[in-house]
């Protein structure tokens, strides 16, 4: 029930479930605050958002006062609220200056300097000049918060939006706060790393320089940076992120606002792979003679091609794209392939049997925002705490405020949130889908049941099998629900999780073996190609940023490796192209909802390497098979010909009704291969792909946040 | 006080004794299932009482029993002063320093504990057997000052007393706890001086006229409804 | 030609050597006081009022050494003594080496040779067979 309340003299409504705090920033008011944070629980110990409510003996905290607390006057005219009165501006100069009593003043060499809540409150509040305190400041210890946090304890004001992060967002429970009145202090327990694939969020929730990012430390100032919009390609979420850099160098990645996919959050990996973008990098093209790379100039790599390309025939090629490729880059690959007419065609480095139908059978359909209304979640083969840490933060949230249950058939993982394990056989299905299980109970008593297909699943050999059963369980529990959007009253809970940020758009594009016909015998899928490389029927393989293939063992075919790091496809490749990494071109990429996002770019390539797309145009002319786009802008347009929705950026499809064709013929009917357990689909979180691998402080983060067992025991 | 750190040297294991766990239980039992964290501080307390002080191992079982967390655990354990992080003496004397005590003498009290025990407070005396803090009010202003020997009060001290105290107990004696100067719990010295009667105390011999009328007591202390809240002025506002 | 261009220069060029000016003023009014280190000459006038120094080489006045800085500019009264000895904190006296090879260079600067510091945009490109 809306209230009347009278802001700074200005009469508003306000819902009563809201904090009179968020009803004085509807009446326009701006209030100070250190600890209280939007989608963190209420602490009010900072005491800076003090307002004055005409009437009320003291001043009151307004994070913590409800609206519905707030009773109006004796003779019923709505209370009175002012935050800019002599009062309140009293009060929060008290507050500020016992805040900044302990503070040090060492803004001038604080990394936090120049975007630090608590130096641009001190500007308003702040007495200049004045200081009563003449005790020694106290000074605390420096804690060790692992490899992406740098303390500086004795900058600390005690506002425990971290340790409130840490138990709620990231349901990591590593921080705490030691000790009590002045000696209290923020810590882990003894040491031990903050262990969350989200705490790099810390850092952007520190008010103050005492969480700092230690990979950034000291390098740049805030206001020297130049800020882009992009997209985090690290996993398939397309978390909103903002590139940071200064001159030619990403000096560091922040998270941006969207309630829809990542409300605020960004996981480590998508932080911190930037010092990555300067590793490894493919600066010039390199030529293969005698067995040894040698540089060469971009039109004698194209000939080396051409020549090839000529010596073959278009059977016995093929060609495969990375997880970090644009829809851009995919496109013209794809047209090029189908112009020399290559049939050998896959976009599914790990295997997953998946792709090819519609596309409701391969996206998150439910939308990352639809997973809060849902009250019953399957997973199957899939850990979300790795594949998709910021998803993961949205599966904790549902769970806490709402009466969700969760099951999960896989390799026992620690969540943050507990989950019904249903083992890591993979006949459980069947009865999941027959409805003998307890489980299948649940789903069908559910209003809004979902599951989650993973990669520790699909890429299974059987993954056919297991999506078909999956598609059974939907049909069989309610899964697949009415048309429309959860807000409409529509419900589909049929999601697929994809791990890589391009597998999307290649799907999308049908970046596929070509079907079987009957002048064809139809292309390999990605297992068949390395199969016929090692049999010598393929001889002629063309990687867009493909790294995660058994290159070792695929005889010696001819490779060509257009990418940006030098990684494995770098190693075995015949011809280097050099590519452009996601920060250097403006490109195009599909989230696992089917959501288009634009990544753009905020440097250039470094050395002689191009946008990817570019380079593929230049390509195809050489090959005599040139393709009818001379600008991006070409491009795209030519790709919204194809897929209408690549121009509808931000946008998620919306779910239009169950086909049951669709859903019969999900996945094959068979037999599982019941004696191989369910597997994870990443085996190490922080090195998932050829950025990450090149990355020094994701190396630092696997050895000790997820080895370190291993390290001391080694040491031992 | 300095910061509440974990002693460096710490046993290597913990286990409640079978006596022990059972009381543990017992407060595990006396929350909501669910809610068994409620009972760190008893579980920690009666720990104490087992070891001497709080050992690292300790919280951690703790942590395990309860089912929480090891940093939520060391939250408790070093927010309450009341936990001894580190070794204390087979008999922990604690010294109120709080205004009543210390106006009434608590500085000879603690130069006693220096002398007997160590200079410096929260360190173990050679002998193993002693040590000492100074802690705020212990509930007993009125016998002060006081000291509290593990769980026995000695109230009414003097330097000289104190000694005493130590001395006997060093001796291996129980020197009776309570006021020191034959007080009855906080009773002035030499017996009650007001509130004698014995009908006070004696039902048959109390006055039995009638209670209060129905309209005397409905008769509210006038000026209680009339009374307005204070106005808010600013500080500094001319008044 | 050349000899009228030679006498012009020794008239005019100041900045070469002692014009004839100086050296005619110099045998005139000059009392030879001393020579340094560099072998320039030091002279002043039989009052003492007017000190000055003919170049045993290039006319820079950095080559004055310090303690002739001193004399020549009024700031002591007496020379320098020839038998001055130099105390163990003193350093070698050094004029002005801009646009010498012994110019200063800073750090990462191409002209020393060095490696250049680490800047901004850097950064470690792939090398196969590494």
């Amino acid at each position: 029930m809306p209230r009347k309340l009278i802001i700074d003299g200005k009469e508003i409504e306000a819902e009563d479930n809201l904090t009179l705090l968020q009803a004085c920033e509807q009446a326009g008011a701006e209030i100070p605050r250190f600890c209280y944070h939007e989608r963190l629980s209420v602490a009010g110990n900072c005491r800076m958002c003090l307002v004055e409510w005409v009437g009320a003996p003291k001043p009151q905290a307004s994070c913590s006062l409800q609206v519905k607390d707030i009773f109006p006057n004796k003779d019923g005219t709505p209370a009175r609220i002012n935050t800019d009165s002599p009062v309140v501006r009293k009060a929060r100069e008290g507050v500020m200056e016992f805040l900044l009593i302990n503070h040090p003043l060492d803004c001038p060499i604080c990394d936090q300097g120049g975007e630090c809540d608590l130096q641009d409150q001190a500007m308003g509040y702040g007495r200049a000049a004045f200081h009563r305190f003449h005790e020694n400041k106290r000074a605390v210890e420096d804690k060790y918060m692992g490899p992406l946090i740098k303390t500086q304890m004795t900058r600390c004001i005690q506002c425990t939006r971290c340790v409130r992060f840490a138990t709620e967002i990231a349901g990591v429970p590593d921080l705490g706060a030691t000790g009590r009145g002045e000696d209290m202090e923020i810590t882990t327990y003894l040491e031990k790393a903050f262990s969350s694939e989200l705490s790099g969020n810390v850092v952007d929730l520190c008010p103050v320089g005492a969480l700092t990012s230690k990979p950034y430390s000291y390098t740049s100032r805030p206001w020297e940076l130049k800020h882009t919009e992009s997209i985090d390609i690290m996993d398939a979420q397309g978390c909103n992120i903002r590139v940071d850099t200064r001159g030619r160098a990403v000096m560091r990645i922040l998270p941006r606002l969207n309630d829809d996919i990542n409300e605020e959050w960004l996981h480590d990996k998508g932080r911190h792979i930037w010092d990555g973008l300067g590793r490894q990098r493919l600066d010039r093209p390199y030529v293969r003679k005698n067995g040894k790379l040698v540089p060469a100039s971009w039109s004698d790599a194209f000939a080396v091609i051409a020549a090839r390309v000529k010596a073959t025939t278009p059977d016995r090629m093929a060609a495969i794209v990375g997880d970090l490729a644009a829809a851009e880059e995919i496109k013209a690959l794809k047209d090029l392939m189908t112009r020399l007419g290559v049939p050998h065609l896959d976009c599914r480095q790990d295997g997953a049997k998946i792709g090819g139908g519609p596309r409701p059978a391969y996206l998150f359909n439910t939308t990352i925002t639809g997973v809060e209304a849902a009250d019953a979640l399957l997973l199957i083969g899939c850990n979300p705490r790795w594949e998709a840490p910021v998803l993961n933060a949205r599966i904790r949230k549902a769970w806490l405020n709402g009466p969700l249950k969760i099951a999960s058939v896989g390799a026992p993982v620690d969540l943050t949130y507990p989950a019904e394990q249903l083992g890591t056989g993979v006949d459980v299905l069947n009865a999941l889908a027959d409805g003998s299980h307890p489980f299948a109970e649940v789903l069908r008593n559910a209003k809004r049941p979902m599951l989650i297909l993973g990669g520790g699943a699909l890429a299974r050999p059987d993954g056919a099998v297991i999506l078909h059963h999956a598609a059974r369980i939907a049909r069989e529990t309610g899964i697949i629900g009415p048309a429309g959007t959860p807000a409409e009253g529509g419900w589909i809970g049929f999601n697929v999780l994809h791990t890589a940020a391009s597998r999307v758009a290649a799907l999308d594009l049908g970046f596929l073996p070509a079907p079987a016909s009957e002048e064809s015998p139809g292309g390999r899928d990605v297992a068949g190609i390395v199969e016929g490389a090692q049999k010598g029927e393929i001889n002629f393989i063309y990687l867009l940023g493909a790294d995660e293939l058994p290159l070792e063992n695929m005889g010696r075919p001819f490779v060509v490796y257009q990418g940006s790091h030098g990684d494995t496809g770098a190693n075995y490749a015949d011809v280097i192209l050099p590519g452009a990494a996601f920060t250097e071109k403006d490109g195009l990429y599909a989230n696992f909802e089917g959501r288009v996002q634009e990544a753009q770019r905020a440097v250039f390539p470094p050395g002689e390497a191009r946008e990817d797309w570019a380079i593929l145009r230049a390509l195809s002319d050489v090959l005599g098979q040139k393709l009818p786009y001379d600008t991006l802008a070409d491009l795209r347009r030519a790709l919204v010909a194809d897929l209408p929705q690549y121009g509808r950026l931000g946008q998620v499809p919306v779910w239009e009704g169950a086909d049951p064709a669709v859903w019969n013929a999900l996945g094959t009917d068979g037999v599982f291969t019941a004696d191989v357990p369910m597997g994870q689909a990443i085996a190490d979180y922080y090195l998932t792909n050829p950025i990450a691998r090149a990355s020094k402080v994701m190396a630092d983060c696997s050895r000790e946040l997820l080895h370190s067992d291993e390290n001391k025991q080694a040491a031992e | 006080m300095t910061a509440r750190r974990l002693h460096e040297e710490q046993p290597a294991g913990f286990a409640f004794s079978e006596e022990n766990m059972a009381r543990v239980n017992q407060w595990i039992a006396k929350f909501p299932p669910g809610r068994q964290r409620s009972a760190v501080i008893s579980a920690l307390w009666i720990g104490q009482e087992q070891e001497g002080w709080v050992t690292k191992p300790m919280i951690e079982e703790v942590a395990k029993l309860l089912d929480m967390p090891y940093i939520r655990v060391l939250e408790v354990a070093t927010f309450y002063t009341m936990f001894h992080l580190k070794p204390v003496g087979r008999h922990h004397v604690q010294v109120c320093t709080t205004t009543p005590c210390w106006l009434r003498g608590s500085d000879d009290v603690v130069k006693a504990c220096k002398k007997h025990i160590s200079d410096k407070p929260h360190s173990v005396s050679a002998d193993g057997e002693f040590s000492w803090e100074e802690v705020e009010c212990l509930g007993a202003c009125v016998n002060a000052p006081m000291v509290l020997i593990n769980s026995d009060p000695y109230e009414d001290l003097t330097g000289e007393k104190t000694e005493e105290i130590l001395e006997a107990i060093r001796r291996g004696e129980t020197p009776k706890p309570g006021s020191q100067i034959g007080r009855h719990a906080s009773e002035p010295e030499g017996g009650p001086t007001t509130l004698t009667e014995r009908a006070l105390y004696d039902p048959t011999l109390r006055h039995s006229g009638p209670s209060l009328s129905d309209d005397e007591a409905k008769n509210v202390t006038p000026g209680v409804e009339q009374r307005e809240a204070p106005t808010q002025k600013p500080p500094g506002a001319a008044t | 030609m050349a000899s009228v261009w030679t006498y012009m220069k020794m008239v005019f060029g100041w900045w070469n050597h002692a014009t004839y000016g100086t050296l005619l003023y110099t045998a005139r009014k000059g009392v030879p006081v001393g020579t340094d280190s560099f072998g320039n000459r030091y002279y002043q006038t039989a009052d003492g009022k007017r000190r000055w120094v003919l170049y045993n080489g290039t006319v820079e006045g950095s080559r004055v050494p310090a303690e002739w800085h001193l004399w020549m500019h009024h700031t002591v009264d007496t020379p320098p003594a020839a038998d001055m000895t130099k105390k163990s904190w003193e350093q070698d006296f050094l004029p002005n080496l801009s646009g010498t090879e012994g110019a200063y260079h800073p750090k990462g600067s191409l002209v020393r040779g060095g490696v250049r510091a680490p800047a901004t945009g850097d950064y470690e490109s792939w090398s196969p067979n590494a």
